[in-house]
């Protein structure tokens, strides 16, 4: 959807920025927020260029880089990270040839981690895009992205 | 009244109003509480902790800054345990900071390093971890430099923007640890930030500070910091200049004195450059072959004197006239008239109020009496309505719009009449969008609408307004026609905007009207604020707090120039010429015959002109004017002046007009003058002299004095300002009370007739200033403007002002700061107009009317409607007035600038 | 013994939580419809004897709340804002309802908006609960649709709007005042206290804050009476809780139970005890701002008060088990570098605090002088919990303080083996 038609959707309040952006962010098939969109959302709400970047820049979901098909939401929080999430890390790094924050050259694959997606059992887990993924260990992430190179 | 009530604050029993904050009574009464992020000109933060306290009935420690003070409360602000927190508090913030200190500013942060004795690494608990961030350093913007690793994030930046500004450039970015300062997208210089400083003043430490001539200065070396006025806008903003080894190296904000309050625009205060430029004239100059040569001040003194005496012998004394000045003191334009009126014996004094609001002046005298503003600047801040006209006040008075944007803040409500957008907009309810010319059509569409919903002040009409129901009659009569369907179809601005825009005015418990060069510069300025006028009076929105007409101001003393009788028809206070009896009062205070007193309207600035074309002014006497960029119809101007027989021109800069001169005598700038100007909301202010003046240039009373000697008529000699004013106050009523001594401390608003007055906030308050007190209404009809477009000339011209330069330029474009932001002259077109005419953005063009032409660079812009072109006046390589016409208002004889048919080229 | 008491989740399993007819079916929006049958001012009382506290972590008194926003001011607009923000590691005990039961917190919603007088509604959830807000948005619909929602409400004088609003990935914003300015479209900090939410919340208008699970009981209060509620629980711990178990369990998961229930009873009942036959070594109570407890305390009563008593705090509900192998140390760690990364950055204290705490922990790892780390650690917690603005800053003491009690020979220990790697 063109962010014109998504803006014309709410009413010009500034309190619906955090809703705009996800839409914006979600409907642009890199998942981020250029500039020249921010712009406009600037100018549809009449906010100044700062007070968009400043909520922007806050919230961890959302980037003003270009990212992949597929985010990866890695929880880091200390119970994954207990059960062992930092080895997963290592995995998706090694299968992704990436670090976290960083998108796979075919613009398929960003790593990033999360705080507690609420999600906790007694392995780790993930979200990629909307899908939640719980009980990871090393073997089951290789099948997941096979599967999603695959898709 | 508010409520008093007793708190104690460690032991010590202190009074104060109910719900006031604690930080500040505390620091009012010496007990220094530390704090960083609590400033008191910002709303509370809460952020650098330093001002936690224990307050009595309440769990664990509260931050001071945050509390509004209760009856009984016990406080205690210093204990050993308040004392260790504090201590803890600064040594975690000098491990996020970064130290390095170039002694260019003050630095509150490391002053209280020093009071908890951790100037000492040694005495620090926590390892430095600033490093760890790389916190970046945004260099962008033409005037601050912003370095994060410096910054000790107490939001005072943010606010100063938001608060005192209403900016909105900055927020912090990121979080945590890793937050820092930016502005727009992260580039400064990119962002909407316009320069105002107002983050550099209230920034603590060095993380915010100021390019221009920042590694000049240091700090511990300033000899000395004067308290002057701004000499830019109207506004008059008390500034405060610092000077190190005779160079003004700063300007900031003097907290606490009106009307800014500290607050400054980017002219106020990166503006001073001129003062100490290399192209200040020094020496007097005498044409000789067509060339200037220097000259001494008794050579060309001597020529002038003979010169003037000659004209009068030969031509009469009507042959000569002067343009004073709206940027000299009240002292100086006082001089100057006087001159005038004595010396060359006519009325022939003007300077550039004609160009302005000289029809805004002559509506509000005719109608209500006084042509000066009927409110103080802290109103725009309180009123409920604020009606704005043709004024893009963001630019041209640009801390006045600070006080607008803190109203609308609170919910004032903002509603915009101008054909083009302003920046204002974005804070307004409403903008109706009229076509140029058709204001009156649109006010009296609004009046009828008034009448017709019943939303007229009827006791207001019966008991304030002259002839009471009867004049109403008739100005009902006369708006019947402009049905909300007519009315729209001549402005086109929808009816349902137009009509709610009135019902807001109307209903609004007080309402008040900036009106500006957009109404006042066109052929029917007057009639424009006759019918605003009329509104107003029915309304009953005048004659109370809050409420009533305000002309903001354009130069810094458009307002004292005429109050102290630069004016054809006026002596000082307003006192008509014509009239025998006050000519006697005159000549007595003056020491002069009253026969030698004309009682001839002197001639206008654009008829000065007229009468040199015309061979009837045969010599004229230029003060700190400059015609050639200000007066419309330059090539007429141009004409006019070359068949002039001398012209003396004392300014502080060659101009464009200075080519003209005979003569051309070195004055002195404001920053090395004493004085006053009134600003806008008739404020007498002082002017303080900073530094010498360069070369040999003098004062501008001083020179003019020294002329009438030579031409053996000689006036009263003053030898300083103060004199002049006292002076001055026994002539103008209006100044009766006032004195050097009393305005020591901050300035005092006219009308103040006597020495314990304390000055007038609101005029009208118990009558009208017409002869019998009463408002008069002048119900005025919409007439086409003789200005149409044609096949020739499809696009109609508007021109004005911008932020970031001023006037004519002379001044501000010798500010690199400034030029930073905008030194190219360019038009505004609207994008269809641009698509059809397949014009692209920024090429060069030309623009042409039937009166001349002008090259310049196009920029597409939705700001101005279709059809019509905007351009900003000040730059002398593309003059506007190169295209607009000299066709006068009949009343006021002021010239339509706004409104000028013209065609595009290609260049 | 594993026997749940089922409030919050009475509908768990039994309803398809996109359809409406289910929820009605199963006795839904009935309580609304008594409710409204009720003056406001009684449901404000029902709510108070329950004795129902709140179930985002502070355990507030409900009933008190709602009686402040109402009588906050006469006649102005108020505003209910459901927390869904749902943030605190371990705790998932709100997408579980909002999931499996939606209709049950609009219906929880309109009653207290109908107690407090307000009209308008917004359910903060965070981004990442994307199938809870699917449901959400569904259920939302489908009440406007059969007047559950919007203008007279079943035919009486009574209209409530509600809008659901995201988070974007913070965990401050949970907290109820940082919750409103973000509902505001602005950056996560939070405001001064006071003025509380219920003077000046939401645009400045008086707002209930309540959580997802506190809200989801109001229905049953109001159908089956006050007493009914407060006969369950202890004495000032009333009715249910949802726990959410996780760590080195057999049975991860949310179980809803009696209040007073003993941890022992949870880990080894419900959560089936400890994965591969290892032992329990402790459990973190309440998430990451909640506190550590060791064996010792396998008896405590799940209950806000008795386990304050005993230096401990029920939070969230969250139940972090850890076995005899896990490191505490790098546990700790973990939540350290948790408050890090979702401090604010207003206040000195914690922004600074937060970092240097973390620069502690891995000084721990690489210096002697142990004992002393840990006590400058445990200062600075403590000067961060005295001083920080908001309660982020003054939750770390928490999980320190509770950490050095029951562990402080593991830490140290655990700190050597890193560094021998
Ligand atoms: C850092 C922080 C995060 C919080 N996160 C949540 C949350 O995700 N959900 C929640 O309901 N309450 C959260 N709270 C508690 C809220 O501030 C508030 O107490 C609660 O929403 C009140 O609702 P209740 O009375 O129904 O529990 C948090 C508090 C803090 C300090
Ligand atoms: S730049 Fe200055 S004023 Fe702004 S937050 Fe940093 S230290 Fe404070
Ligand atoms: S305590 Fe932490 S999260 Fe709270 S205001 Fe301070 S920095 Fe922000
Ligand atoms: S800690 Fe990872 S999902 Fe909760």
């Amino acid at each position: 959807m063109m962010t014109e038609e998504i803006l014309a959707k709410y009413k010009p309040q500034k309190d619906n920025l955090i809703q705009i952006l996800h839409e914006i962010q979600d409907a642009h098939h890199q998942q981020y927020l250029p500039e020249e969109e921010l712009i406009k959302i600037a100018k549809y709400l009449n906010m100044s260029m700062s007070s968009i970047y400043g909520v922007t820049s806050y919230y961890t979901m959302f980037s003003t880089k270009p990212r992949g098909k597929y985010i990866i939401r890695l929880c880091e929080s200390p119970i994954c990270d207990m059960l062992g999430s930092d080895k997963i890390a290592i995995k998706l790094k090694e299968i992704l040839k990436i670090n976290f924050n960083e998108t796979t050259s075919d613009g398929l694959f960003t790593l990033e981690s999360s705080e507690c997606l609420g999600l906790c059992g007694n392995k780790p887990s993930m979200m990629i895009n909307q899908r939640t993924y719980t009980g990871l260990n090393e073997d089951i992430i290789e099948l997941i992205i096979n599967d999603l190179r695959n898709e | 009244m508010s409520e008093l009530v007793t708190i104690t604050i460690d032991g010590k029993q202190l009074t104060a109003e109910k719900g006031t904050n604690l930080l500040q009574i505390a620091k009012n009464n010496g007990i220094n509480i530390p704090s960083l992020c609590y400033h008191k000109k910002l709303s509370p933060t809460g952020a650098c902790r330093l001002c936690l306290v224990k307050i009595d009935g309440t769990n664990g420690l509260t931050a001071s800054c945050t509390v509004q003070i209760k009856e009984g409360m016990n406080v205690i602000a210093f204990d050993e345990e308040l004392e260790t927190i504090r201590k803890y508090l600064l040594d975690y913030l000098v491990s996020e900071h970064n130290e390095a200190n170039d002694e260019t500013y003050n630095d509150e942060f490391k002053d209280l390093l020093k009071r908890y004795d951790l100037i000492n690494t040694e005495n620090r608990k926590f390892p430095s971890v600033w490093k760890l961030f790389n916190y970046p350093t945004d260099d962008s913007s033409p005037v601050l430099t912003y370095d994060a690793s410096k910054c000790i994030k107490c939001f005072r930046c943010i606010k100063a923007c938001n608060e005192v500004q209403g900016k909105n450039v900055l927020s912090f970015t990121d979080r945590g640890i890793s937050s820092y300062i930016i502005g727009g997208f992260g580039v400064w210089g990119e962002s909407e930030c316009d320069g105002c400083g107002e983050c550099i003043q209230l920034c603590p430490t060095g993380a915010i500070v100021e390019k221009p001539h920042r590694t000049e200065i240091n700090i511990n070396k300033i000899d000395r910091k004067v308290k002057t006025t701004c000499p830019y806008c109207g506004v008059g903003c008390q500034i405060e200049l610092f000077v190190q080894d005779e160079k003004i190296v700063r300007s900031i904000g003097v907290d606490g004195l009106m009307p800014n309050d500290g607050r400054l625009c980017i002219k106020g205060r990166f503006g001073y450059d001129f003062i100490q430029s290399k192209e200040r004239l020094t020496s007097p100059l005498i044409k000789k072959n067509g060339r200037f040569e220097e000259a001494t001040w008794d050579e060309a003194l001597d020529l002038i004197a003979f010169k003037f005496n000659e004209v009068i012998e030969k031509h009469g004394n009507d042959a000569l006239a002067g343009y004073s000045s709206a940027k000299c003191t009240n002292e100086d334009n006082y001089i100057f008239q006087k001159f005038i009126r004595t010396v060359f014996g006519n009325n022939n004094v003007d300077y550039c109020t004609r160009l302005c609001h000289a029809s805004t002046v002559t509506a509000m005298l005719r109608s209500i009496g006084d042509g000066a503003g009927s409110n103080s600047i802290e109103d725009f801040e309180t009123t409920d309505c604020l009606l704005v006209t043709g004024n893009n006040i963001i630019e041209t008075h640009p801390i006045t719009a600070t006080y607008i944007k803190r109203g609308v803040a609170r919910g004032m409500q903002v509603i915009i009449i101008d054909p083009k957008w302003t920046p204002l907009v974005k804070y307004a309810k409403l903008w109706l969008q009229p076509r140029l010319g058709t204001d009156v059509a649109l006010l009296n569409g609004m009046i009828r609408h008034i009448i017709h919903t019943d939303l007229i002040n009827k006791q207001f009409i019966e008991t304030k307004i002259d002839r009471g129901w009867e004049a109403f009659e008739e100005l009902k009569i006369l708006t019947e026609k402009y049905t909300p369907e007519l009315t729209e179809e001549i402005t086109g601005v929808p009816k349902d905007k137009m009509m709610e825009a009135a019902s807001i005015y109307a209903k609004s418990p007080t309402s008040m009207i900036a009106t500006g060069m957009g109404m006042s510069q066109q052929v029917t300025g007057t009639n424009n604020v006759f019918s605003i006028i009329n509104m107003m009076l029915i309304c009953g929105q005048i004659a109370k707090e809050r409420a009533g007409i305000d002309p903001p101001r354009g130069q810094n003393n458009v307002q004292g120039a005429t109050d102290v009788g630069a004016s054809p028809i006026n002596y000082p206070g307003y006192i008509p010429i014509g009239n025998e009896e006050n000519r006697r009062k005159v000549a007595n205070i003056w020491g002069v015959p009253f026969e030698s007193l004309s009682s001839k309207p002197g001639l206008t600035t654009v008829e000065i002109a007229k009468a040199a074309y015309d061979g009837k002014i045969k010599a004229l006497y230029i003060m700190g004017e400059n015609p050639m960029v200000t007066d419309p119809n330059l090539n007429h101007t141009k004409n006019a002046f070359e068949k002039l027989d001398f012209v003396v021109v004392q300014d502080i800069f060659h101009t464009e007009t200075t080519p003209y001169a005979d003569v051309i005598l070195p004055a002195a700038s404001f920053a090395e003058k004493n004085g006053t100007f009134v600003n806008s909301d008739r404020r007498v202010l002082r002017v303080r002299k900073v530094v010498e003046t360069p070369g040999s240039a003098r004062q501008d009373w001083q020179i003019i004095q020294e002329i009438a000697k030579r031409m053996k008529k000689p006036m009263t000699s003053f030898t300083n300002e103060s004199d002049i004013f006292d002076e001055i106050a026994s002539v103008t009523p209006m100044m009766a009370g006032i004195s050097y001594n009393r305005i020591e401390n901050g300035g005092i608003q006219w009308p103040c007739p006597d020495k314990s007055h304390p000055g007038t906030s609101t005029l009208f308050i118990e009558k009208f200033n017409t002869p019998n007190g009463k408002g008069k209404l002048n119900p005025v009809d919409y007439v086409a403007q003789n200005e149409k477009t044609s096949k020739e000339y499809p696009f109609l011209l508007n021109s004005g002002r911008i932020l970031f330069q001023y006037h004519s330029a002379t001044l501000s474009r010798k500010n690199d700061a400034l030029n930073a932001f905008a030194n190219e002259s360019y038009v505004l077109m609207h994008p269809n107009d641009a698509q059809k005419n397949k014009l692209t953005n920024g090429i060069k063009v030309k623009l042409i009317s039937p009166r001349g032409e002008l090259e310049t660079t196009l920029k597409i812009s939705e700001e101005v409607l279709e059809g019509e072109l905007f351009m900003p006046w000040h730059f002398s390589e593309s003059l506007v007035n190169n295209l607009t016409r000299d066709e006068l208002d009949p009343h006021s004889k002021i010239a339509p600038f706004k409104l000028s048919a013209c065609k595009v080229v290609i260049n | 013994m594993k026997k749940e008491t089922r409030i919050a989740l009475k509908n768990l399993g039994k309803i398809n939580p996109e359809n409406i007819d289910d929820y009605l079916f199963h006795g839904g929006y009935q309580a609304i419809a008594v409710a409204l049958e009720m003056q406001p001012i009684t449901i404000i009382e029902e709510i108070e004897k329950s004795g129902l506290r709140g179930r985002g972590g502070a355990g507030f008194p409900t009933g008190i709340k709602n009686r402040f926003t109402s009588n906050s001011c006469n006649d102005c607009e108020r505003f209910v804002v459901c927390n869904a923000d749902e943030g605190e590691p371990g705790t998932f005990k709100d997408r579980i309802i909002m999931e499996n039961d939606p209709h049950l917190l609009l219906e929880g919603m309109l009653i207290s908006a109908y107690g407090i007088g307000a009209s308008k509604g917004y359910i903060y959830i965070r981004a990442e609960y994307y199938l809870s807000i699917d449901r959400l948005k569904k259920a939302i619909e489908s009440a406007y649709k059969r007047g559950y929602l919007g203008k007279n409400i079943m035919g009486s004088q009574f209209s409530f709007d509600l809008e659901i609003k995201l988070g974007a990935g913070s965990y401050l914003c949970g907290e109820e005042l940082t919750l409103i300015e973000s509902l505001e479209g602005k950056r996560g900090y939070p405001r001064i206290k006071p003025p509380f939410p219920a003077e000046k919340g939401l645009f400045g208008k008086p707002t209930l804050i309540n959580n997802v699970e506190t809200l989801s009981h109001f229905p049953s209060i109001i159908t089956n009476g006050a007493e009914w509620y407060s006969n369950m629980g202890t004495e000032k711990s009333k009715g249910t809780k949802i726990f959410t178990i996780s760590g080195n369990v057999n049975n991860p998961g949310f179980f809803e139970v009696e209040m007073g229930i003993s941890l022992h009873s949870l880990i080894y009942d419900f959560a089936e005890g400890i994965k591969d036959g290892k032992t329990f070594k402790g459990a973190l109570l309440g998430g990451a701002a909640g506190t550590f407890v060791d064996n010792s305390m396998l008896d405590a009563a799940m209950d806000y008060d008795k386990l304050k008593e005993r230096g401990a705090s029920l939070g969230s509900g969250a139940i972090i088990v850890f076995d005899e192998n896990q490191s505490i140390y790098d546990l700790l760690y973990s939540i350290l570098r948790f408050f890090k990364h979702e401090s604010c950055g207003k206040c000195v204290p914690c922004r600074i605090g937060t970092a240097q705490l973390l620069s502690l922990m891995d000084k721990l790892k690489n210096e002697e002088n142990k004992l002393e780390i840990i006590n400058e650690i445990l200062f600075q917690s403590e000067m961060m919990a005295k001083t920080s603005l908001c309660p982020l800053g003054q939750s770390p003491i928490l999980p320190v303080r509770s950490a050095i009690k029951y562990f402080e020979k593991e830490i140290i220990s655990q700190s050597i083996i890193v560094n021998n790697f």
